[in-house]
């Protein structure tokens, strides 16, 4: 239902009043979302059209000189491949690591109380320290991973886990998912722990075995939540830097150099905050364009 | 009239606090020698911090910096210190943001000297000409601050220390079993002495093949030992030559008598690889002495060094020094207390423990302290006398990109140039994927001009 104009004018001083309330109610909370968002957002899309020194924050006007400059360099295309490729590797693991430990977490297990709280070491410890804790444990010379693996016969060598393809951006994308996949345990687990029984029951009744139950009973009903959950840590994967930064750096030769770290080597290392301004834009648009597509998608998919 | 006078005659004029005067008096205290004790800022009510910053922050040197810090409060009540450790990795990034945001620390020191030519060369330093005045021209060896000398005629920075940071270290034990008589002086020495030594879980050389500031800085050493250069005395490109091509050549063909996570190497990788016995040789600064002599003392009598070898005898020996630098941003807070702290840094009593925190690894700048007795009785510096002396004199001839040599003008864009990886990039193009170092070293030699022109 719509009001008309005559109607707004008609409206007595204490709705007026309500209205002016609401406004002066909300406006903290708008003026905050505009201090946080919208002006770093505008900043970016602004500093994005000049050639700037980042530490003296001076620079000239190229207008979309540095989009043309971004969107036609091979490096800008190799960055959101290797983007797309760790956030849909990580993203696969911690999804499946994710679910697997939940519907474990949600069985009738010894320490079960023990073990959910466990189960988020990972997700609380601070990225420096599970990276220190992750290179030791890749470390050639010292590694266990390494040694476990010369015992056991499995290599003569001790393996290169970061330095050399594929082993690093699978050792990256494992990392990540072991950091990452308590964050889907948490959700899953909660939605888990709201889906009736009645309907394993029923599913059982119908001689549906686990596989059965799994696929269409577990699943159908962890959708929603999934759905909030792979758009949640897509969009945080992304935008991952601290932990591929702190694990390889970005190499062996650039092949693990997601966005983000071309953004921060463009600021910090070159000193070129306009071309960095215009990566982050770039990359802000590459993830709308998805979340878009994914939202729209799984729009039409619900029932 | 000078800028001082004219600075205080504006204002009182314009009625700004007795505190501000002070402080304007304490810098033209310090115009005239920083001899004049900081009166002013004793008298203030309210406490000044400088901010300190420094890449060198092991245990042992931040025991030593708060020594230092605590003399100089103690002679400048209301004066405080506040440490604050950057990285060798990390501090391009810290300096732009903090520059950016106007955050800026007072003092940073131990940073290479072209980082101190590249800050100044965009404005953003304070000429240290008084601070070198202050502690003592004469103090210094001679050409000490050569590298800091400004298009300007004035000092960007001022030296506080020497680094020869890629020598290369030998253990004498291995050598011997091995029947390697002598430290290697050409690069086909080094491969046979490190083929020789490499077995029994020990790898012949920690040399870094990562993405990283290490790889490029150790590299460009090898360019310059196989009779090239990154760019002419001009600062043209000049990598795209046969040196270069001789350099990547060897660097892969040592990748065999290296660990296999030295693709992923940095200097502490590298440090501890050697240090810890995994490897027969090492590349890196006078920091390896104290860390055998604690951590590793059973390999102490064995380790020795010699400046790394060159392509051939014919080609004159190239040694890394980063210069490590004091300098001070323009435009600070409490300027006059910085410069005198920056001076304070090298009176005897706290330069010298400072030093001494790793012996050999940053080697004094004074000449009347490497000839201190109190220096000179340090155990380390005694026991390994032939090594620092060495390591000294490879330091005193040493070069790096911001240098490359004396005919060189600075280069105020190495320290991008190294932050942007190209070096390391060029590394790990040619010896771990395998790809045509023709073509590699032209796609670089390109990526180095359009950072000269960024």
């Amino acid at each position: 239902m719509t009001i008309s104009a005559s109607q707004h004018r008609t409206r007595n001083p204490l709705e007026r009043r309500y209205a002016l309330l609401g406004v002066l109610l909300i406006a903290p909370t708008v003026l905050i979302l505009c201090a946080v968002i919208v002006y770093p957002l505008i900043s970016a899309i602004y500093l994005s059209l000049f050639s700037i020194y980042t530490p003296t924050l001076k620079g000239s006007w190229v207008g979309l000189g540095n989009y043309a400059q971004v969107f036609g360099s091979s490096g800008f295309w190799g960055a959101l491949g290797t983007t797309v490729t760790w956030t849909v590797g990580t993203l696969f693991l911690q999804i499946v690591f994710g679910v697997a430990m939940a519907l474990l977490l949600n069985q009738n297990i010894l320490f079960r109380s023990l073990a959910r709280s466990l189960v988020l070491f990972p997700y609380f410890v601070s990225t420096v320290v599970a990276v220190l804790i992750w290179r030791w444990l890749f470390n050639d010379l010292y590694g266990i991973l390494s040694h476990l693996l010369i015992q056991f016969g499995v290599v003569d060598m001790p393996v290169d886990w970061l330095g050399k393809m594929p082993n690093a951006m699978a050792s990256v994308i494992f990392v990540g998912a072991w950091k990452f996949f308590p964050f889907v345990v948490i959700a899953v687990l909660a939605r888990l722990q709201t889906i009736p029984e009645q309907l394993y029951e029923a599913a059982t009744i119908d001689g549906a075995g686990v596989f059965g139950r799994f696929f269409d009973v577990t699943l159908p009903q962890l959708k929603e939540v999934l759905t909030i959950v792979i758009l949640l840590r897509t969009i945080w994967d992304f935008k991952e830097f601290d932990l591929i930064y702190l694990l390889t750096g970005g190499g062996p030769v650039n092949n693990t150099r997601t966005l983000p770290l071309i953004v921060y080597q463009q600021a910090f290392g070159l000193n070129q905050m306009g071309i960095a301004a215009t990566y982050a834009v770039a990359m802000m648009l590459v993830m709308l364009a998805f979340m878009l597509i994914y939202l729209y998608r799984a729009r039409r998919q619900a029932p | 009239m000078d800028s001082n006078s004219i600075w205080l005659r504006r204002t009182l004029m314009s009625g700004i606090s007795r505190r501000s005067v002070l402080q304007g008096l304490g810098t033209a205290g310090l115009a005239a020698g920083l001899s004049l004790p900081l009166a002013g800022r004793a008298r203030a009510a309210d406490p000044v911090t400088l901010r300190w910053w420094s890449p060198q922050a092991s245990p042992d040197q931040l025991k030593m910096y708060q020594t230092q810090i605590a003399t100089f409060e103690a002679a400048h009540p209301g004066v405080k210190i506040a440490f604050e450790p950057t990285s060798d990795e990390g501090y391009p990034a810290q300096l732009a943001a903090a520059f950016a945001s106007k955050q800026l620390p007072n003092i940073v020191t131990h940073l290479p000297s072209f980082a101190a030519q590249n800050y100044y060369g965009q404005g953003l330093l304070e000429p240290m000409d008084d601070v070198i005045k202050a502690i003592g021209e004469d103090k210094y060896f001679p050409g000490a601050n050569d590298v800091y000398k400004t298009a300007d005629g004035h000092y960007c920075g001022t030296a506080i220390g020497n680094t020869a940071a890629d020598m290369l270290w030998l253990r004498k034990d291995l050598m011997q079993k091995a029947g390697v008589d002598k430290a290697p002086t050409t690069w086909d020495e080094l491969r046979t002495a490190c083929q020789k030594m490499q077995g029994g879980g020990i790898f012949g050389a920690p040399l870094p093949y990562g993405l990283n500031s290490m790889t490029s800085l150790i590299f460009i050493g090898f360019i310059h030992r196989a009779g090239g250069q990154i760019f002419s005395p001009d600062l043209a490109v000049a990598i795209d030559s046969q040196p270069t091509y001789d350099a990547l050549e060897f660097y892969k063909s040592m990748r065999e008598f290296c660990p296999p996570g030295a693709t992923n190497y940095s200097w502490g990788e590298s440090l501890t690889a050697f240090v810890s016995g995994a490897t027969a040789t090492g590349i890196y600064a006078g920091r390896v002495l104290a860390n055998v002599t604690s951590q590793n003392p059973g390999i102490a009598d064995s380790v020795t060094c010699a400046t790394y070898p060159t392509i051939s005898k014919d080609v004159a020996s190239w040694t890394f020094n980063d210069f490590p630098s004091v300098f001070i941003p323009k435009d600070i807070a409490n300027m006059a207390e910085t410069k005198a702290f920056a001076a304070f840094l090298f009176e005897p009593k706290g330069y010298i423990p400072q030093l001494l925190a790793a012996p050999g690894h940053v080697l004094p700048v004074l000449k009347t302290i490497a000839e201190d007795p109190t220096y000179l009785a340090d155990p380390i510096i005694q026991k390994y006398k032939a090594e620092v002396t060495l390591m000294a004199g490879a330091a005193a001839a040493g070069k790096n990109l911001g240098y490359e040599t004396d005919k060189h003008k600075p280069n105020l864009k190495a320290n991008e140039i190294i932050a942007s990886n190209v070096i390391a990039e060029l590394v790990q193009r040619v010896v771990l994927n395998d790809e045509d170092a023709k073509a590699t070293v032209g796609d670089i030699a390109k990526k180095l001009e359009g950072l000269m022109k960024a």
